[in-house]
């Protein structure tokens, strides 16, 4: 039986785990705004593709690999094809309306959107597709009450390992330094000779992939896939990003976390049907008193 | 040159988007004519007798529409292949409402601008309740097969009738289950809309009567992934018996999370569940997991033979509301005959009278136009198939 604080402990690794998710695809919304100033709607589906693909690609895979290399293997390939997916997209749709007013991008964004979740509905036929790892879903460490699975702790080690790599990469490299130049100023970044098209590429590709490693870790996690599942989670995702402070890294991920715990928190303590209530409600409170979010920088308008 | 190639490309890009989502729109949403080459307009008076079917074939809900159309289009066949109804043969023209109420109100609208003379069909309630009223409006008589929210009853159109046992009968059966296991703390999981709803709250007000006790209420949003929350609530309440209110769907992930999580107590899932998708989506986590069910036609007398032709037509098995679509047309023709005539009122009055013995066991109607005796069958998943459980 639960004690009170056993209960609260469980819920804050519910909260950890569905927050990972949360700050995962996060991420890519924040890197982009960061750099481009554009909310990318199409985000959510490219997740879900990349849950898609990994669930192909696992069931494809069935009699050579299985178990953890196959999940690891198929989440690689759908780590690449959703990159590619979303290269073709920055290069399609977005790049030719850089120059262009802001709502003529945001527009095209929620386009894009559409053209990939209706794609995706006719080609599965609406259907859910379901899948079966072979794991041991129950599997895991116990403490007293609480229960930890393995999969969740691979997960949580997953996205932290991923998250890392992101930080070090954007703070630490070459090509990361660029990504920050570009975001600071566009033009003169051109003048200093970076080429600003690669990277704007580059860090689609990223965001993407990014997105597909929470959309393959959702499939083994969940286990059911399907044409609707990224709809929520961009929304969630997106508010994430906000509250972490739009454009800023740990912040997308410190934003992702919060809004997970919250969400179980509130299910926990003022019942299911007021769990987006509560979270939202929390983050409009600091929304006030931080209008740009917790990690967010106040941004001067230069004239 | 350069703003030129940005307004070509944006324009090739809008184009390419506009014929996507036409073509999704076009997949999902146009009616068809589906059984009997007659034009629609020439069915008024000497044609064929036109049914308008109203079912989700797209959408989370897809198989259960695509079932009940079949299942239709199956008895509709039989009749015509013995003669029709009062010497004219039957013709379904189908429109999805996709189980969504928007979607619905627009499938209603083409049903009824189609000229059809009777509806069935209705698997969602939110879906079916937008849509009666247009029905009601041109005083089309519809026979719901599927969806059995009381909130149908409570619209209180006359010539509405539901062939489905109501959330009360579900209510009931699930009062009995516990019995029978000896469960006495029940957690419930809907999903907040008309017919989830509509069943937790009437377990919430019956199953107390019969001396057990509510633990928690839990609203799972429709279509969101991670349930670790609720799990934790549930478990946290003590429940040794899980009520799911919702659609197989969603229901198959809050079935695999709470086994992951640890729960060990019974588990038990509405009609809204009740199909073999089911199983194969809850994997080995759904062993064990009972359904209250409408009457399944594997557990049903004389239903090797609707197997056999079922199978034969569309080369696959029929679902959980096969027999009750199957009884639907059946009683439609019955309560014809017995008019005489086509009128709306006429029909609807034998149909109120209408004793009927068919697949689904026996249907006669309430003052409420609901099914007057309970139908409902458990099942339970044992060894990845269902089995009829009896008490």
């Amino acid at each position: 039986m639960f004690s009170i604080w056993e209960l609260i402990l469980q819920q804050l690794v519910n909260g950890l785990i569905l927050g990972s998710f949360y700050a995962l695809v996060a991420l890519g919304y924040s890197m982009v705004y960061g750099i481009i100033k554009l909310l990318n709607f199409a985000h959510g589906d490219i997740y879900m593709t990349g849950a898609f693909v990994c669930l192909s690609v696992f069931a494809a895979l069935g009699n050579i690999v299985s178990g953890w290399t196959g999940i690891i293997l198929s989440i690689l390939v759908a780590m690449l094809i959703s990159g590619i997916l979303g290269y073709i997209v920055q290069r399609v749709a977005y790049r030719p309306l850089l120059g262009a007013p802001r709502l003529s991008l945001l527009i095209t964004a929620i386009g894009v959107s559409l053209v990939i979740y209706n794609t995706v509905m006719v080609m599965t036929n609406s259907q859910p597709m379901f899948f079966t790892s072979g794991l041991d879903n129950a599997a895991g460490i116990r403490i007293g009450s609480i229960l930890i699975t393995y999969i969740q702790l691979v997960l949580l080690a997953m996205s932290g390992v991923f998250m890392l790599a992101l930080n070090f990469f954007i703070g630490r490299t070459m090509a990361g330094k660029a990504m920050r130049a570009i975001a600071l100023d566009q033009d003169t970044s051109r003048l200093m000779g970076i080429n600003v098209n690669r990277v704007i590429g580059m860090t689609f590709v990223l965001g993407s992939s990014l997105a597909a490693v929470a959309g393959g870790m959702a499939c083994v996690y969940y286990g059911n896939v399907q044409y609707n599942m990224g709809y929520t989670i961009g929304i969630k995702a997106f508010t994430s990003a906000v509250i972490g402070g739009i454009g800023s890294i740990p912040g997308a991920m410190l934003g992702g976390i919060l809004l997970g715990l919250l969400e179980a928190m509130g299910t926990q303590f003022l019942g299911s049907q007021w769990k987006d209530v509560f979270a939202f409600g929390l983050l409009i409170l600091i929304l006030i008193f931080r209008p740009n979010g917790l990690l967010g920088k106040t941004e001067i308008e230069r004239m | 040159m350069k703003k030129k190639n940005i307004r070509l490309i944006a324009l090739l890009v809008a184009l390419l988007m506009s014929v996507a989502f036409i073509a999704s729109c076009s997949n999902s949403n146009n009616g068809s004519q589906t059984t009997g080459t007659t034009d629609a307009d020439d069915s008024t008076e000497t044609g064929d007798i036109l049914i308008g079917v109203l079912s989700p074939t797209s959408g989370s809900e897809a198989y259960y529409g695509r079932d009940m159309l079949q299942s239709y289009q199956l008895a509709v066949e039989e009749i015509n292949a013995a003669g029709g109804v009062l010497g004219r043969n039957l013709a379904l023209y189908h429109a999805d409402d996709a189980c969504d109420p928007n979607t619905a109100s627009q499938a209603a609208a083409r049903i009824v601008t189609s000229d059809v003379d009777f509806v069935v069909g209705g698997y969602c309630s939110g879906a079916t309740i937008s849509a009666l009223q247009q029905f009601y409006d041109e005083d089309l008589l519809m026979l719901i097969s599927a969806a059995n929210s009381t909130n149908i009853t409570a619209l209180g159109l006359e010539q509405t009738f539901m062939l489905n046992g109501t959330a009360d009968h579900g209510a009931a059966m699930v009062a009995q289950l516990c019995e029978f296991l000896g469960s006495t703390k029940v957690a419930l999981i809907h999903q907040g809309d008309a017919y989830t709803q509509n069943l937790s709250d009437t377990c919430e007000r019956v199953l107390p009567e019969s001396g057990l006790e509510i633990v928690t209420v839990e609203v799972m949003e429709q279509g969101s992934a991670d349930v670790s929350a609720i799990v934790t609530a549930v478990l946290y309440s003590g429940a040794d018996f899980v009520y799911w209110c919702g659609y197989h769907a969603d229901g198959s992930n809050v079935i695999k999370q709470l086994r992951q999580g640890g729960y060990t107590g019974e588990i038990a899932v509405g009609d809204g569940s009740a199909s073999v998708e089911l199983i194969e989506a809850c994997g080995p986590a759904g062993e064990g997991v009972y359904v209250t069910s409408p009457p399944y036609v594997g557990f049903t007398e004389g239903g090797e033979d609707f197997i056999a032709d079922y199978n034969e037509m569309f080369g696959m098995e029929p679902g959980t509301y096969a027999t009750l679509c199957y009884d639907t047309i059946y009683i439609l023709k019955e309560a014809i005959e017995a008019a005489g005539t086509l009128e709306t009122s006429a029909v609807r009055d034998a149909i109120a009278a209408i004793e009927y013995d068919g697949l689904s066991g026996f249907t006669k109607f309430t003052a409420n136009r609901e099914l007057a005796i309970s139908n409902f069958i458990v099942i339970q998943i044992v060894d990845g198939e269902f089995v009829l459980i009896s008490f």
